[in-house]
């Protein structure tokens, strides 16, 4: 039995630490971006440093997680729902991981203009997705609360629509002295910071119905 | 001799070990939260241990109703109630243990003209009925609190399964004892009377003669544990609700609970010192109350999962298994006596000089006493899954 505690506890602090990971994760990428579109290179060039650690960290944590729960047989029937919030978890950090690396390897180029819709996108996207984690850990504790929390994640999802929205409808409609080429890229860029709220939402679709289940 | 005689009630409780402990464990195995090994070991020491501590009392209640005095009748009571189980279990029917051996002991009752004691048949009878809503109602109550307690105490999800998984473990343990405790009289009873066995001192304890027997008993239900019982969790499964591991800890512990109610001399001692009337000490089917405790806790999530055809089987189970074992036992009985010579019992106690048999009457008046007590439940039971879906619909997750 004091083996199967001693089991128990360190999975609990390293499903914590995962936890920690992928928050610190979020608020290094939203660092980096705003980083980038200030031209700060030698900040900017930390934050991709530690979001690449950050992620390899995550993506050992997960494994190792999930092994885990098979190997000591821990929460048999929920486990693959759990396994698959983690994986989901995981893609936040990776796709925040991704969209930092669009930035170092295509090096967009951001009119001044915009460097406020950035990092406010940024800031937004990100937020969705540190209001996660609160939620994904009131799952393990106080299910009942995971509800209200989420509440908030879908808030920001909508305000990084909105925001990527406008910033989208800016690039085009008002700024006739970018390129085509030029928009594409901004565009693409947009998608890529939009795309860690919509990552969150799909994990607090899962993690809503996970709740339920749960408490039921 | 004796041990030829005895098969047909170790094969009872062989059948009984087998499907019965998958009620226990079941769950628990099913989902993977213990192993088999763990778990068949466990049922097998406490299911021993219960039968021969505290197996008299309900044993006593089956004497009463039959007091089967040869131990040629005495096998072939136990052969129909063995057969019958087999036979339904075979063709798929619902099927409980004790209501086997009640109607083969009456169908011995009819056949030597002995009276049927209709006082114990009444305590027999009506825990069929109260067991399974006491189940439900120890399950409901035990399901809410289960509740109450882990939102209070805000553990970890994963401390919490581990706690759940040692809770398996005890109220399994628990649940083993309470059902050798009170089911070891469907498979030895019948023989108390006709195998008077005298005191056996092994040294640091003695074992009365029913004890021993008792101890046979709770051998073969170990057997039937170690031997089939795994077959039976992996076909059988949960067919009336799918159970979670805190729901099935709750369930065993409430089935537990009534088993062990229904079997304890001295909590009905001390209900008795209180001025109430004492618990009947009866045997009651332990498949039948973890029904009802899954009703309890499907009652409480909302009831549109349970699955309704098995509790209309389970009632439907009231009646024909125990026609099926008297009919079965009248006419084995009548075989083995007039084919094979063997002595199956005679009359003690003739229903026209002791005129304490069933009439026509007293069946009309539990009859509906059965009836309404169904329908009260089922009323019941639909003003509670109605507030429910009501409440859950208010309080929907997505507003």
């Amino acid at each position: 039995m004091s083996l199967f505690t001693r089991t128990t506890n360190e999975l609990a602090a390293r499903v914590d630490e995962f936890f920690d990971t992928i928050e610190i994760g979020v608020l290094i990428f939203k660092e980096g971006v705003k980083a980038y579109v200030n031209g700060d290179q030698d900040a900017f060039q930390t934050h991709l440093k530690k979001i690449d650690e950050h992620e390899s960290k995550a993506d050992k944590l997960h494994r190792g997680i999930e092994n885990d729960m098979i190997v000591h047989s821990i929460l048999p029937q929920q486990r693959s729902d759990i396994v698959k919030l983690l994986w989901q978890l995981d893609e936040i950090i990776d796709t925040a991981k991704s969209s930092l690396n669009e930035f170092y390897i295509e090096m967009p180029r951001i009119p001044a203009s915009l460097v406020h819709d950035f990092v406010s996108l940024a800031e937004v996207s990100g937020n969705a997705a540190e209001e996660l984690i609160p939620a994904a850990r009131a799952f393990f504790r106080e299910p009942h609360l995971v509800r209200e929390k989420l509440i908030k994640v879908y808030f920001f999802e909508k305000e990084t629509d909105k925001s990527s929205f406008s910033l989208k409808k800016k690039v085009f409609h008002d700024m006739s002295e970018l390129t085509l080429a030029e928009k594409a890229h901004l565009r693409y860029i947009t998608h890529h910071i939009e795309s860690i709220s919509d990552r969150a939402q799909d994990a607090a679709d899962m993690l809503a119905s996970m709740a339920i289940r749960q408490m039921l | 001799m004796i041990i030829l005689f005895l098969s047909s009630g170790l094969f009872l409780g062989w059948t009984l070990g087998a499907n019965d402990a998958a009620n226990i464990f079941g769950s628990a195995v099913g989902s993977r939260m213990l192993s088999f090994t763990r778990a068949a070991v466990i049922a097998s020491i406490f299911v021993i241990l219960g039968a021969v501590l505290q197996g008299s009392g309900a044993s006593d209640t089956l004497g009463r109703l039959g007091s089967v005095n040869a131990i040629g009748g005495a096998f072939t009571v136990a052969l129909a109630a063995g057969i019958t189980v087999y036979m339904m279990t075979k063709a798929g029917l619902p099927v409980s243990t004790t209501q086997a051996i009640v109607g083969a002991i009456i169908g011995w009752n009819i056949f030597t003209n002995n009276a049927v004691d209709s006082a114990s048949l009444t305590q027999i009878v009506s825990t069929w009925i109260t067991g399974p809503i006491i189940g439900a109602l120890f399950a409901y109550v035990l399901y809410h609190l289960i509740k109450v307690i882990r939102r209070r105490i805000k553990v970890h999800l994963l401390f919490y399964e581990s706690y759940i998984r040692t809770g398996l473990l005890i109220t399994g343990a628990f649940g083993a004892f309470s059902l050798g405790a009170n089911n070891i009289a469907n498979v030895m009873g019948v023989f108390v009377p006709s195998i008077p066995l005298g005191e056996t001192d092994f040294g640091i304890f003695t074992l009365t003669g029913p004890q021993q027997l008792f101890f046979l008993g709770g051998i073969a239900i170990a057997a039937g544990i170690i031997t089939y019982s795994k077959k039976v969790i992996q076909t059988l499964g949960n067919n009336l609700l799918e159970l979670t591991p805190e729901a099935a800890l709750v369930v065993v512990l409430a089935q537990a609970l009534v088993l062990f109610i229904f079997s304890s001399a001295a909590l009905s001692r001390l209900v008795a010192a209180t001025g109430l009337p004492p618990i009947p000490l009866v045997p009651v089917s332990s498949s039948q109350v973890i029904v009802g405790a899954i009703l309890g806790v499907g009652v409480y999530k909302g009831v549109r999962n349970i699955n309704l055809k098995v509790l209309g089987s389970i009632a439907s189970g009231w009646v024909t298994t125990p026609v099926a074992a008297g009919l079965l036992s009248f006419f084995l009985l009548f075989f083995v006596k007039n084919l094979f010579g063997i002595e199956v019992g005679h009359s003690i106690n003739p229903p026209a000089a002791s005129g304490e048999g069933m009439s026509i009457a007293m069946v009309i008046r539990y009859s509906i006493i059965f009836l309404l007590v169904i329908i009260a439940s089922y009323l019941a039971y639909m003003v509670l899954s109605e507030r429910k879906k009501t409440n859950r619909l208010k309080n929907s997750f997505y507003k």
